[in-house]
């Protein structure tokens, strides 16, 4: 399963940035952990996994973030 | 079939793990609570107080006017008081306004009362630059702190110890000045080394104030960092050893007390000595720290040397803050010229 910044993310069509990856590449997570923090013109949001399984890190922390862009991918 | 149990990591930012132990403290007593510049709703500027306006609400998450005169005097007082108060000053660039209630007050209020009269408050503050944010609002500072009796002065280098080590500064009956680096909290905007996110327990534990850590051994140099420049002692230390050069780095995580016998017993082994600091040169920790191996007659194979801000106030303007602030490959290049310089006799 695919971990996307989906369009109602926000409004408008800003960038944003993965601030912390809080999972190393390739870790187990359970759905529902905050798998990563992300920050949009000084607000910062937290993302969570969809789903449990092994996930594995597609967007490195502090590269700006368009709407649609896949962030991680989780093998379940 | 059972699948083999892994570990589970849960890794946070310094920021998170600094409001987690301050959660846990004010669940377990009623007499903790946070005063600061927009600690309430939003959660602290720098995220040190996220989520606990909606656990505890505006009586023990107190947003406060742009006064820290008054509302730092009011946490001292309430400290004398028996409260436990949290207080932020956003920037330790502003501990001019309230500096008197500070170090007149706070310091030495247990001394003048012949030990009766504590004052149990942490003052947590955030230093550092390197984001371009101009001469008032980048500034270290806090060895101004640690040259005053009566005050503890510490900042940790990642989560772990920023939550183990708020639990400790809450629980000290001393005033606490507790620095957290804006170039580790976890704050988007102002860039994140990835060392200081870690693996933090969820349980309640203490990081000692006062004792330094041995972030990575090794056995041909000693570089002591306090903060930021231990993660700038690693990198360089990570690059050093495929040059074949074994740097030992020491987080001291506190500046008062100072651990002087974590630094010396490293600097016995490795018999160099180099310290990087982002305060300003002059009079800085880095000189106390050198000082200290002097004074115990520690035989140096090389001169001991210090990188540190230079004593002039941080440029706004970004290469020119860069150019000053120190960084991995400076910490190398002081290394390698260590490594090949001896003392002359």
């Amino acid at each position: 399963m695919q971990i996307k910044i989906e369009d109602d993310f926000w409004q408008g069509d800003d960038e944003a940035v993965i601030t912390a990856w809080l999972v190393d590449d390739g870790a187990e997570v359970a759905e529902g952990d905050v798998v990563a923090e992300m920050m949009l013109a000084k607000v910062q949001m937290e993302i969570e996994a969809p789903c449990s399984g092994v996930i594995h890190i597609e967007m490195e922390a502090e590269v700006p973030l368009k709407k649609g862009m896949v962030i991680a991918t989780i093998d379940q | 079939m059972m699948a083999a149990e892994k570990k589970r990591i849960r890794k946070l930012t310094i920021a998170k793990a600094m409001s987690e132990a301050i959660d846990q403290a004010m669940t377990s007593n009623p007499d903790v609570f946070v005063m600061g510049e927009d600690v309430g709703k939003l959660g602290g500027v720098f995220g040190t107080t996220t989520g606990l306006f909606d656990k505890y609400g505006p009586d023990r998450v107190r947003d406060t006017p742009i006064s820290e005169t008054g509302f730092i005097g009011a946490a001292a007082g309430a400290a004398v008081m028996g409260m436990r108060p949290v207080v932020e000053l956003m920037f330790i660039d502003f501990f001019g306004v309230c500096m008197d209630v500070i170090y007149n007050f706070a310091a030495k209020n247990s001394y003048f009362s012949g030990g009766r009269q504590a004052v149990p408050m942490v003052l947590m503050t955030s230093a550092g630059g390197g984001y371009s944010d101009g001469g008032q609002h980048s500034q270290c500072l806090y060895t101004t702190f640690a040259h005053l009796p009566g005050l503890k002065v510490v900042m940790p280098s990642n989560a772990y110890d920023a939550k183990g080590m708020m639990t400790a500064a809450i629980n000290d009956d001393n005033p606490v000045i507790f620095i957290f680096h804006k170039s580790l909290q976890g704050m988007g905007w102002l860039g994140t080394a990835k060392g200081a996110i870690v693996d933090v327990p969820e349980t309640v534990y203490e990081v000692p104030l006062g004792k330094a850590n041995i972030s990575r051994e090794g056995s041909d140099i000693t570089v002591v960092g306090f903060g930021n420049t231990v993660h700038h002692a690693l990198d360089a230390a990570r690059d050093l050893a495929l040059e074949g050069i074994s740097a030992e780095v020491v987080d001291l995580r506190s500046l008062a007390p100072l651990d002087r016998e974590t630094v010396l017993a490293s600097v016995r082994k490795t018999g160099r000595l180099l310290a990087v600091d982002d305060d300003h040169l002059s009079y800085g920790w880095t000189g106390e720290v050198i000082a200290s191996v002097a004074e115990a007659g520690i035989a140096l194979k090389c001169p001991a040397r210090r990188i540190a801000y230079p004593d002039v106030p941080v440029p706004f303007a970004r290469p020119m803050e860069q150019f000053l602030l120190p960084n991995a490959e400076k910490v190398k290049a002081a290394v390698l010229s260590l490594m090949n310089s001896v003392v002359s006799v």
